[in-house]
């Protein structure tokens, strides 16, 4: 009851603006908040997106980028070649500068990649990087990779947030001080309070950064930030407004709401190793009983995309599957009938309420399950319980839970679902037999086939029910023009920022 | 002395105990969720957890007994300067949200008790029932709707640092602290006014009005005076309570205190920083309560400590 009182109040004294005389707004300052504050701001040894959020295409940059399209373009890697898929020869801009100001080389990319690859140095997804022989510098400005094997995700994981260039000689001060090429540089970071970037002057994208400073405040309270954008404290937040504030700050002149879509998958997870999850009947009763369209509603004020299997609307191979299996609680009631629970049966969500969604989620479906006599009652976890039960960290053998909802953040994910260890527990050869031929499939046109028939399996299934795409909900003052409507990538990629004359 | 020892003895065995049956591995929030079992075996030998537990315990003991905590896993700092750092902005919080209820508590509970079922008392009594009522957290949300979105005079929160003056300082912390304050103050007055009229029932206090002492000094010589030791006693309670109450308001606030330090450091299973600061905070709370203990003392010359 506290939070929709506390909504109700903001909204009703925030009705009148005033000008606030504290104001963060100056051109060239741009003051964003985040939620949470990165653990240290090295990406190489910690996955934390909180962490990437102020690092990734802000301080470092990689060879290739994902941009706000989601397309990998040439990055510090102006081209590349490759004729057999194993090799690929990778040619360097010429003439980038860290901020240190040494010329970005050959030998960084080799030492970064090499470093990847070391078991010694806890590179958060060192098994990305598995499939590298060898890295071989051919001159000051180009570099080839030979791999294993034939790997069709390689050019994507040399354009994630692990794979970014740092010069070698900086490597000791990655965790508070990381060195890179890009737009900005750190200038200052409060410990508990903020992290402030300036703009690196010597930028080898011409124009860019527009801004001249930009100070990173840790807010992790909705209400508090809510509070601070209308009082003029903060000039923008991006992953801290909850949908309940959406509409009412639509109508605040003051702000502008961007609304887009991210690669969040809130996934409905079921125990596929445990009765009666593991018949297939149950999974598509329960995938029928649930009214999607409902659950956005209710949880996300309809802000967000339903989801017919794990591949977002972000992923350039997605298709809409969502009707494949249906809105149909008749059809639910008929199917469990069949599966031999015609009386329905209990089952428990355990939801870490760290995530707002989780529970609302779990509350809307518990009520759409029991009108196809499915008993589920939603117990409540904490984060680090939810790990152990749930997502089954070693020491854990085999998960503990019935049901549970979490978000997917991860892009091009679908590989847990071939991973029968992964906590859905979903063992499916053919299925496996799908995803192993796209790893080695290079062709764009025949991978695309796959992913669509991946797809298509996964809601013909059901191993989960991929409930909707969370989305990117990104409120700032009026003049702020450049953020990316969408996440396609983890980055908050603030080089094209800039305030409107 | 010697309870003192003892007592602090038992809370770093408790929140030695306590933090590590907590569900969650260090080493795996630390490498994230595909580290492999031979880097989190060496994560774990790195912060010697894999160690006996008693073992642990001992060296933790032995560092902390000459001033050293530990390194915070996720800072890679000394929790001791972590501590310390968070401090100031902590140590000024809960002693403004102190000053904030004592300062209205008092007054305003003679003025009740003075007043006793007159209309001072009731307006009082619902000061504090409010107060009692209002959870922190709500009043920090309605005082920073009002003091920094309609009126714009302070900050919605964020702390400046004490580096650009006093003032700035003071500023970002004046709302976190009535909020803070908010509930001990209602407590405390609703305890000083009934402390306050016990003592005018009593013998002693006729005796002094029918000597033609002034009624002022007869208040503030004579009764106040002896219901001070119920007062202080419920306010040394309160200040730990406020230490404690911090936690909620520096997340209202987004303040870079001990108490967001110390969540940020269980939701990271930053073991070194969550026992620094338990210890810290205990020892802090167990000075103040010796210090009201000799306060009893000075305020009831009849209390002696042998």
């Amino acid at each position: 009851m506290k939070r929709p009182l506390i909504a109700m109040v903001i909204a009703a004294l925030g009705a009148a603006p005033v000008a606030a005389p504290v104001a963060a707004q100056t051109q060239g300052n741009l003051v964003i908040q985040v939620p949470t504050e990165p653990p240290g701001l090295d990406m190489t040894t910690n996955p934390s997106s909180a962490i990437a959020a102020v690092v990734f295409d802000n301080v470092q940059e990689g060879l290739i980028k994902i941009d706000r399209t989601g397309k990998m373009v040439p990055w510090l890697a102006e081209r590349w070649y490759t004729t057999d898929s194993r090799n690929y020869t990778f040619f360097l801009r010429k003439g980038v500068r860290f901020s240190n100001g040494r010329e970005l080389k050959a030998a960084d990319v080799k030492f970064a990649l090499d470093r990847a690859m070391n078991p010694e140095t806890k590179h958060p997804y060192r098994v990305q990087y598995d499939v590298i022989q060898d890295v071989i510098v051919k001159d000051d400005y180009t570099v080839t990779v030979t791999l294993k094997r034939v790997d069709a995700t390689f050019l994507y994981t040399t354009a994630r947030q692990g794979s970014v260039i740092y010069p070698r000689e900086a490597v000791d001060s990655l965790k508070s001080q990381p060195v890179g090429t890009g737009p900005f540089t750190v200038a200052e970071w409060v410990r508990g309070d903020r992290i402030v970037l300036v703009k690196n002057k010597d930028y080898w994208v011409k124009g860019l950064p527009k801004l001249d400073r930009v100070v990173f405040r840790f807010i992790p309270d909705p209400n508090s930030t809510l509070a601070a954008l209308k009082s003029g404290d903060i000039d923008a937040s991006v992953f801290g407004i909850g949908p309940e504030s959406v509409d009412e700050l639509k109508k605040d002149a003051r702000f502008q709401v961007i609304v887009g879509d991210t690669t969040n998958d809130v996934t409905l997870s079921m125990n596929n190793s445990k009765k009666p999850y593991s018949d297939k009947r149950v999974r598509l009763a329960i995938t029928h009983a649930i009214n999607k369209d409902e659950v956005l509603k209710g949880a996300m004020f309809g802000y967000g995309k339903i989801l017919g299997s794990n591949v977002d609307p972000t992923n350039p191979y997605f298709v809409d599957v969502s009707k494949r299996v249906s809105y149909d609680p008749v059809k639910a009631k008929k199917l469990l009938a069949e599966a031999g629970y015609p009386n329905g049966f209990d089952a428990v969500f355990k939801v870490a309420p760290q995530y707002y969604y989780t529970v609302r989620s779990a509350e809307i479906v518990a009520s759409q399950l029991a009108k196809v006599g499915i008993r589920a009652t939603i117990q409540q976890i904490e984060w680090g319980q939810w790990l152990s039960q749930v997502f089954c960290l070693a020491p854990c053998q085999n998960p503990d839970y019935d049901m549970s909802i979490i978000g997917h953040a991860e892009a091009w994910d679908i590989g847990n679902f071939a991973n029968p260890k992964y906590y859905f527990r979903w063992d499916s050869s053919d299925f496996q037999k799908l995803f192993q031929e796209s790893q080695v499939t290079v062709d764009d046109k025949k991978r695309r086939e796959l992913y669509v028939k991946m797809q298509e399996m996964l809601a013909d299934e059901a191993p989960a029910v991929w409930l909707y795409m969370h989305p990117r909900l990104a409120i700032t003052k009026k003049g702020v023009s450049g953020l990316w409507k969408d996440q396609p990538a983890p980055v908050l990629d603030l080089s094209e920022v800039a305030w409107q004359k | 002395m010697a309870a003192l020892a003892a007592t602090l003895f038992f809370v770093s065995l408790l929140v030695f105990v306590v933090v590590r049956v907590l569900p969650g591995d260090p080493a795996l929030i630390i490498l994230g969720l595909e580290a492999s079992p031979e880097s989190l075996a060496r994560v774990r030998q790195g912060l010697g957890l894999d160690r006996p537990v008693p073992v642990q315990y001992a060296k933790w003991v032995g560092q902390a007994l000459r001033g050293d905590l530990g390194r915070s896993i996720q800072y890679d700092l000394p929790v001791a300067s972590l501590i310390l750092s968070r401090l100031a902005v902590t140590l000024p919080l809960t002693l403004l949200a102190a000053g904030f209820m004592v300062a209205a508590a008092i007054p305003l509970g003679v003025f009740a008790a003075t007043h006793h079922r007159r209309w001072g008392d009731y307006l009082t009594m619902t000061l504090s029932q409010l107060g009692v009522a209002v959870p922190g957290f709500w009043a920090g949300l309605l005082l920073i709707l009002l003091f920094s979105v309609q009126l714009g005079w302070v900050q919605a929160g964020g702390f400046d640092g004490w580096g650009q003056g006093v003032w700035p300082g003071l500023r970002s912390l004046l709302l976190p602290a009535v909020a803070l304050g908010l509930f001990q103050f209602a407590v405390l007055a609703r305890t000083t006014r009934s402390a306050v009229l016990e003592v005018l029932r009593e013998e002693y206090v006729k005796t002094a009005r029918a000597k033609g002492l002034a009624e002022r000094l007869v208040l503030f010589r004579h009764a106040l005076r002896n219901a001070l030791i119920p007062i202080v006693t419920v306010a040394g309670v309160q200040l730990g309570q406020l230490l404690a109450g911090s936690i909620i308001l520096e997340s209202v606030f987004y303040l870079p205190g001990l108490g967001r330090l110390t969540l940020a450091a269980i939701s990271a299973r930053d073991l070194p920083v969550v026992q620094g600061v338990v210890l810290f905070v205990a020892s802090m709370i167990v000075t103040v309560n010796a210090a009201v203990d000799i306060l009893y003392g000075l305020l009831d010359p009849r209390i002696r400590y042998g």
